[in-house]
């Protein structure tokens, strides 16, 4: 039995080729119940995104299997499976337990630390077992999968900085304010992106929230939209002396916000900081503005430049990643190495223990009336046999798992002496 | 035998120091969990220095300049365990424990027994003056960090370029208001020491003034965030302007502190 990935992602195949093989949900469970029908899979799972459509197995014959998932999965649409063929990564054993970790902690995926894979790696998950696809390997390697991606996103920043103008925005005011609870926000012009800024703060807790526009029923309209207040938009500058977040997106070919205006504000203010987001272009905002005391201007050049520095902040973050999911590998490795002789040691003593007391036994029961001594030497006698033929076998098997034959070493070990393969003995002896 | 657990203590403070600044810049959360340890095991022996040497001289180690820097930099080394877990800045060791290192530090490089307290202070008033200045003095020095800090997150939001401190410091709010805090718990004690200062040397002198580098130095200190406080209080200042203050308040403090050790007066003999 060997555990494998197979697919194709992102980094290998066009969209036009995964969109082939995308399966929605419904389908899916069609796909695994038809695939797993077969036998040849005995355990399996499927990962299907925009981004990577993958099949999760174990199986005797890996490449068997891996075919078979592939001609179900290119029925779905009628994609020829042979064109696919140069496309498509396979990765067994370790391989494949490093790239599912990679995989779940957003390594892999196209916007590096994006939250989304883990959770469509957990749906699939969920999928299979409700399948019942799913049995001790798949179930130890995605359980271990999802800790490790959890370890990277709190212990590693691959994740933590905003990599869109909007959320760069977020993030800038969180810098300046800390908690964004209870600041109010001024939201000038209706653009879709000073909107859609605006609503990221509402929904951290900025309050309250005015609007304003050239054209009064449309700020009217937003405001409602936004549980806000509109403002007229003469009045705009006035409300520069009690909010902290000015969001203007407005087509004015002059700036409407000029650095006498907020300075005038400032007085009222008392220090307390202020901050100007200008997605607005031409600009809306003077950018002087930027040059007062407490007043911070981020226009949309600005801002893009803010996510420059934190996708190159997750890439250095990114290294890190790398390490920690290399360790987990290595101790599942480690564990998975001792998982594979242990259980087939464990029966072997447990075999010959059965024959030699069943043998000793026998033997007593000959000579009812033997002194204790020499039951006692029969006992050690049959005990130290047992000990040196089993010996060698053990240290042979320690060694196999170490160099890595551990799985021949123990199928071997397992036919010769007539052990089922979940590591009890078979059968009575004799 | 206190003389080497406060060798040991600096030790720890060093690596301490090392691993800070290391986080600062690699934030790798095993180097800060190796930087709390280091911290805390330094501020044990460090105390533990403090109790032996009170217990080899049975009295307070406070008798010389270099024992009040020595209690300095333990209460600083307290406060900065205390509020990163109050504030949740977890950098702010980067900045504390290279302060407190290298106070430490001067302690034992200048040489015993020079700047030993004339017998006339020893009594527990002057050791009630001398504990109160130094919290006093343990907070502005969390209050220096708070500002510095303040300053460096405020250069990277200003000028949009995002380098290692926009990252890695707090929002400006948090860092304000660490000043703040740390500004309204230092200065009461500050005030005290100084008027029980003044007190005591109106009882044992009969003058209050007399040219004293220390004195200066220090109300000069006093002035400055009195001065502060008042501008946070009243006028409503914070940030940029608050935190120049604090900077300029903590050198007022560390010249009363090199008065103290360097130049003549009531507090040291020559």
């Amino acid at each position: 039995m060997e555990l494998f990935v197979a697919g194709l992602s992102h980094k290998t195949a066009p969209i036009g080729v995964r969109e082939q093989l995308a399966v929605e949900e419904d389908k899916l469970r069609e796909v695994i119940g038809a695939i797993h029908a077969e036998g040849i899979f005995s355990e399996l799972m499927i990962l299907s995104t925009c981004n990577r459509v993958e099949v999760y197995g174990v199986a005797e014959v890996p490449g068997e299997a891996r075919a078979l998932a592939f001609r179900h999965l290119c029925r779905q649409r009628g994609a020829d499976p042979a064109s696919l063929e140069p496309l498509v990564y396979t990765k067994s054993e370790t391989e494949a337990v490093q790239h599912c970790f990679r995989v779940a902690s957003s390594l892999d995926s196209m916007i590096l630390g994006e939250p989304q894979i883990l959770g469509q790696l957990k749906e699939a998950f969920a999928l299979a077992r409700s399948c019942q696809t799913v049995g001790p390997v798949l179930h130890a390697v995605m359980t271990r999968a999802f800790a490790v991606a959890k370890k990277v996103r709190t212990e590693t920043g691959v994740a933590r900085h905003a990599v869109s103008v909007s959320f760069a925005a977020i993030e800038l005011a969180r810098k300046i304010f800390g908690s964004l609870d209870g600041k109010a926000v001024l939201l000038i012009g209706t653009g879709k992106m000073g909107e859609l800024a605006a609503k990221h703060l509402v929904e951290q807790g900025a309050f309250p929230i005015y609007v304003t526009n050239r054209t009064w029923s449309a700020a009217q309209e937003l405001a409602r939209a936004m549980a806000g207040t509109a403002v007229p938009f003469e009045e705009h500058l006035a409300t520069l002396a009690q909010v902290d977040i000015v969001i203007s997106s407005t087509g004015a070919p002059e700036p409407i916000v000029r650095r006498e205006d907020v300075q005038r504000a400032l007085h009222a203010r008392r220090s307390r900081p202020l901050f100007f987001i200008d997605i607005a272009v031409p600009r809306d905002v003077e950018p002087a503005v930027n040059d007062l005391e407490n007043v911070f201007c981020y226009d949309i050049d600005d801002l893009r430049q803010v996510v420059e520095a934190n996708i190159r902040e997750r890439l250095r973050e990114a290294q890190k990643a790398e390490a920690l999911v290399e360790r987990e590998v290595g101790k599942w490795a480690a564990r998975l190495q001792d998982l594979e002789v242990v259980p087939t040691i464990v029966s072997l003593r447990e075999k010959l223990e059965t024959i030699r007391q069943g043998e000793v036994a026998r033997a007593l029961s000959r000579i009812p009336d033997a002194p204790p001594e020499t039951r006692a030497a029969i006992e050690a006698l049959s005990q130290s046999i047992v000990n040196k033929i089993l010996h060698v076998p053990i240290v042979k098997l320690r060694e196999s798992s170490r160099s890595g034959h551990g799985r021949r070493v123990t199928e071997l070990v397992s036919d010769l002496f007539g052990l089922s393969r979940n590591g009890n003995p078979e059968g009575d002896d004799e | 035998m206190s003389a080497s657990l406060f060798y040991l203590a600096l030790l720890g403070y060093l690596a301490a120091t090392a691993l800070a600044l290391t986080y600062l810049i690699q934030r790798h959360e095993g180097i800060y969990r190796f930087a709390a340890l280091a911290t805390q095991a330094g501020w044990i022996l460090h105390t533990l220095s403090l109790v032996v040497r009170g217990v080899e001289l049975s009295r307070p180690p406070l008798g010389t300049f270099q024992e009040a820097i020595s209690v300095l930099v333990w209460a600083a080394v307290l406060l900065e365990l205390w509020s990163e877990r109050q504030f949740g800045v977890k950098v702010l060791s980067a900045f504390v424990l290279p302060v407190a290192f290298i106070f430490g530090l001067s302690t034992v490089t200048l040489p015993e027994g020079i700047r030993d307290l004339n017998p006339a202070l020893r009594s527990a008033w002057v050791s009630v003056h001398v504990i109160l200045a130094l919290i006093g003095i343990a907070a502005f020095v969390l209050n220096f960090a708070g500002a510095l800090m303040y300053l460096l997150q405020e250069r990277q939001l200003k000028s949009k370029r995002q380098g290692t401190f926009y990252y890695r410091l707090p929002s400006l709010e948090t860092l304000d208001r660490m000043t703040s805090r740390t500004l309204t718990l230092g200065f009461p004690f500050l005030t005290l020491g100084l008027i029980l200062g003044i007190v005591w040397a109106g009882s044992i002198w009969g003058t209050v003034l007399r040219w004293d580098p220390l004195v200066l130095f220090s109300f000069l200190a006093w002035v400055v965030y009195a001065a502060t406080l008042s501008g946070r209080a009243v006028a409503g200042w914070r940030g940029r302007r608050a935190a120049y203050f604090a900077i300029l308040g903590f050198m007022a403090l560390l010249l009363t502190l090199g008065a103290g050790l360097f130049l003549p007066g009531r507090h040291g003999g020559l």
